[in-house]
């Protein structure tokens, strides 16, 4: 295993609960990422944005043979100590306030993806 | 001598040094290396676990730092070292079978030996014997962790 300590990726999630089998992964290699010591933010837009209004992530659950939903995965990620960050502007396309969100979340705006992109060493987008 | 405890049937020796809120153990071995790995409630935690990758032979990482990453199918996280050192030795099978982890946490499944560094001051933050056994019951009972099951072939 080499040592990524120090490395930043940003995972940018654009797809929301209408396609649950694509909200797994990207949180899974977030942690994953974040296992090894590597700075890691998932940011959210478009789609992606709908899977953090309370009560929504819960709905989604994958493997119906375990009590595994998108919100475990999404509070587990939390643990693993990565960063999650909304876009302002895909919240208000889903009529979405900061009410709204579940706890963990930071709203920024939607150029913050520039700087965060650039200070990154990877990006994934999913 | 190793005492089995078990709760709510997931298995505590008491000859070893835990990190329980890391779900790590730690043994002292005679030459004065100790191994490393990672707790019946933590296999159980995870599931049957797919993949574990450990750090490389020579990297040298301070308490409280990842030693190996484990992934199942509905988990993925560090396990984090309790003692301060330099990896000596990984254990090959891991990377073959990550299974044995579930199999066999304390025995076989071993992670990394370390070279301790800080040995005397980091054991004495752990807790071993009796101790070890209430503050994972203790732990148990708060966070109502579920059972552990085991999976066939399991020795502790």
């Amino acid at each position: 295993m080499d040592d990524f300590e120090g490395k930043r990726i940003l995972v940018i999630q654009t797809h929301g609960v209408e396609t649950p089998t694509r909200t797994y992964s990207p949180l899974f290699y977030a942690m994953a990422a974040a296992a090894m010591e590597i700075e890691t933010m998932v940011w959210f837009t478009m789609n992606g944005t709908n899977q953090l209004k309370k009560g929504e992530a819960e709905k989604v659950q994958l493997d119906l043979s375990s009590d595994v939903t998108l919100k475990t995965m999404l509070e587990q990620t939390m643990d693993s100590e990565v960063e999650l960050r909304v876009c302002q502007q895909s919240m208000a396309l889903w009529n979405m306030t900061k009410e709204d969100l579940i706890d963990g979340v930071e709203v920024l705006g939607a150029t913050s993806i520039i700087d965060l992109a650039l200070n990154s060493d990877h990006v994934m987008y999913f | 001598m190793a005492v089995r405890e078990e709760i709510r049937g997931c298995v505590i020796l008491t000859n070893l040094h835990y990190a329980v809120e890391d779900h790590s153990w730690a043994n002292v071995n005679d030459d004065g290396t100790v191994t490393i790995g990672m707790t019946d409630v933590a296999q159980n935690m995870a599931g049957s676990i797919l993949h574990a990758k450990t750090k490389k032979v020579g990297v040298v990482r301070a308490k409280g730092r990842p030693i190996a990453t484990v992934e199942s199918s509905k988990w993925v996280g560090p396990v984090k070292t309790p003692v301060s050192g330099e990896i000596i030795a990984v254990n090959e099978e891991v990377a073959k079978d990550a299974e044995i982890i579930n199999r066999s946490p304390y025995q076989k499944g071993w992670l990394v030996k370390l070279k301790p560094t800080n040995l005397d001051a980091e054991i004495a933050e752990m807790l071993t014997g009796d101790s070890a056994v209430q503050a994972y019951r203790d732990k148990i009972e708060k966070e109502d962790l579920k059972t552990c099951a085991h999976v066939e072939g399991f020795e502790d």
